[in-house]
């Protein structure tokens, strides 16, 4: 029973006061943070980055998580109370919202956050059996594996957030070459730094992260005009044992599906809700009801997206390689911290991983006792107009790029990358894919370098070994597909055009 | 020539050549011991072709027009490089006051004794943050 042994390792670790504190500070302040509007899991982690410098390793990683699944569930209480979804909680919407105009808010609240609590559970057990043994196969893995897992994880991530695979590698690629900017770790040549002094270390990844979507983010909330109403319901929490009987068979079923999605590359929080989603419409006894405020249709995805977003942790800390743009940034901060994520990481940190792994149970703890009873607090964040909190939120921006190097000539760099998310956004591009390109590029330049100097120069090397030629063979496969069926697509629309319009056509809303 | 799609495109392909041209300046080497310049000139190259492709494919898609609103925007970063400048020259504290006067332009509403008071609340959470967590911030 190695896995008992090695969690309760873990919570010695985890359980120490300093620890427990950290993981409470990274929950509550996360859950706050992600509530507000506009700051999704992506912006909120790089918001709150600065803060964890001055933390010990163990500690500061300890709440970077916190903060995670702080926002995850700050963003899906949004999402059940006022239809206010960011990124990662676009499903809760449907069913959440539909309770909360039934009045059953309070219902749907401590059904996400007791489903939230069930996934975290099962994923921690799956996390603790896998990793370690992902990391052993890790092992195997040579420079042009790597490179191929990079561009694979690359193609999953642009087609699964995007919708389009040519938009989000474009991103991806953008990413790359952003990440080219400052010395060449083999050359020590200055490559892109226009001679600027603070860019020879490269851009700082709190300055990408805030511009891209902090900053953007913001301007595209004034360009809506949008003020909301805040919430004002009663909040009844406690349900009825039948509605409590309800909410479990739901709940496990989310766990399994978020559990297996958030390992895969691209895999995650969002598609895992979805899939949670599907699975409970088709599968659930209460199936009639699902979509008119369902407590199944709030359970399934509530449960499947703390799995995915603590399963998601695995292929960070067993490969190395980050299978999203929330994980690109945990990576960064690891990389902060001076911890190489990946398979020497569970054998040379054992007390950083194993403690990170038994703190993500505290925290759901925490998530429970703590931020579930207090949600109707919470929820006079609201209350603040958005033309007092905007302000704030730039200044804190700004604090946070600023105390990364005591440089304000970072802000500069900021405010940049501020205009180009904002360019990208009002061209349908969307950022997330940004990150991971900008995280990953220098590991896949080194890779690459490194499989062609043992190839001496021959690129069958990619093609030949097992590992690489296999996912090689599988993004062949996944573009010859998407050629096909854009094809298809422009024929069926060609078709289309030369037949008389019908008459009432549906106009395509561009996912912002 | 205001069509979402095709500017997309445009956009990406000036990108891939800002990089691309830009990387001859580098030494390539050759595959076996590629230079500073090699990779990125690769995947410049790859992101042109991206970029060409969705040029293409704009000619086959529903035109969209691009959306824009240069104030919101120009606000914005005007505080925050106005923040910056003022910080580095002056202090902190001009630079909070200018952050938060010129920033609220963009908003719905504007009122001084409004601003006047989230000034006064940033300016005691960054003296919270420089003597309470120990951030470093030139306040005066």
């Amino acid at each position: 029973m190695e896995i008992f042994h090695n969690l309760a390792f873990g919570f010695e670790h985890a359980l120490t006061m300093q620890n427990l504190m950290f993981c409470a500070i990274g929950c509550v302040v996360g859950t706050l943070v992600g509530l507000l509007p506009g700051l999704g899991p992506l912006a909120t982690i790089s918001l709150l980055l600065p803060l964890t410098y001055s933390i010990p390793t163990t500690g500061a990683l300890i709440m970077l998580a916190g903060i995670y699944y702080g926002a995850q569930y700050g963003d899906s209480v949004s999402a059940i109370t006022m239809k206010i979804p960011h990124a990662s909680s676009i499903v809760a919407c449907i069913d959440g919202y539909q309770m909360t105009l039934k009045g059953k808010t309070g219902l749907a609240l401590f059904t996400a956050g007791v489903s939230s609590f069930i996934g975290g559970t099962v994923a921690i057990v799956v996390l603790a059996a896998l990793a370690p043994a992902l990391g052993e196969v890790a092992l195997m893995f040579g420079p042009a594996d790597y490179a191929a897992l990079m561009m694979f994880g690359f193609m999953c991530v642009s087609f699964v957030t995007t919708g389009s695979l040519l938009d989000g590698l474009a991103v991806c690629m953008l990413g790359v070459l952003l990440g080219q900017i400052g010395t060449d770790i083999n050359s020590g040549v200055q490559r892109y730094t226009l001679n600027f002094a603070s860019l020879v270390d490269g851009v700082g990844l709190v300055s990408v992260a805030l511009g891209c979507f902090g900053i953007a983010e913001i301007t595209k909330n004034l360009d809506e005009h949008s003020e909301r109403t805040p919430f004002s319901g009663k909040i009844h929490l406690m349900p009825t044992w039948p509605e409590f009987k309800r909410i479990i068979p739901s709940a496990l079923r989310g766990s399994a599906v978020g559990s297996f999605l958030g390992i895969l590359p691209g895999g995650g929080p969002s598609i895992a809700q979805f899939a949670a989603y599907a699975l409970d419409k088709k599968f659930s006894k209460y199936k009639d009801e699902i979509g008119h405020g369902a407590i199944e249709g709030v359970a399934g995805q509530a449960a499947a997206d703390e799995a995915a977003s603590r399963t998601s942790f695995i292929p960070l800390m067993s490969i190395g390689i980050p299978e999203n743009a929330v994980m690109a940034l945990m990576m960064g901060a690891f990389i902060i911290k001076g911890i190489q994520p990946g398979p020497n990481m569970i054998k040379e940190h054992a007390e950083l991983f194993w403690g990170l792994v038994a703190s993500m149970w505290v925290g759901n703890c925490f998530l429970l006792i703590l931020n579930v009873p207090l949600v109707r607090y919470w929820l006079s964040v609201f209350k603040i107009p958005y033309n007092v909190l905007f302000p704030a939120i730039l200044f804190f921006c700004c604090v946070g790029t600023y105390s990364v190097n005591n440089s304000l000539d970072d802000m500069f760099i900021t405010a940049t990358f501020g205009l180009m998310g904002y360019l990208m956004m009002r061209l349908g591009l969307e950022p997330a894919p940004l990150l991971l390109g900008f995280i990953l590029g220098p590991m896949l330049e080194e890779n690459f370098r490194r499989a062609l100097l043992l190839s001496r120069g021959s690129f069958s090397i990619f093609v030949t070994r097992p590992i690489s030629g296999t996912l090689f063979g599988l993004i062949a496969l996944f573009i010859a597909w998407q050629v096909y069926s854009f094809v298809r697509d422009s024929k069926k629309r060609a078709a289309a055009r030369k037949a008389p319009p019908p008459a009432e056509v549906p106009i395509p809303v561009a996912p912002e | 020539m205001n069509d979402r799609h095709l500017l997309k495109g445009l956009f990406l392909i000036a990108v891939s050549l800002a990089f691309g041209l830009g990387s001859f300046k580098y030494q390539m080497g050759h595959f076996e011991r590629a230079g500073p310049g090699l990779f990125p000139l690769l995947v410049s190259s790859v992101l042109f072709l991206i970029g060409a492709a969705i040029v293409v494919r704009s000619y086959f898609d529903e035109k969209e027009p691009m959306y824009f609103n240069l104030k919101n925007i120009a606000l914005i970063l005007g505080s925050l490089v106005g923040f910056a400048l003022a910080s580095l020259y002056i202090n902190m504290i001009v630079g909070i006051l200018l952050l938060v006067f010129l920033s609220t332009v963009a908003g719905t509403s504007y009122s001084v004794w409004r601003n006047v008071k989230i000034a006064a609340v940033l300016i005691a959470i960054a003296f919270a943050f420089k003597d309470g967590l120990g951030l470093q911030l030139p306040l005066y």
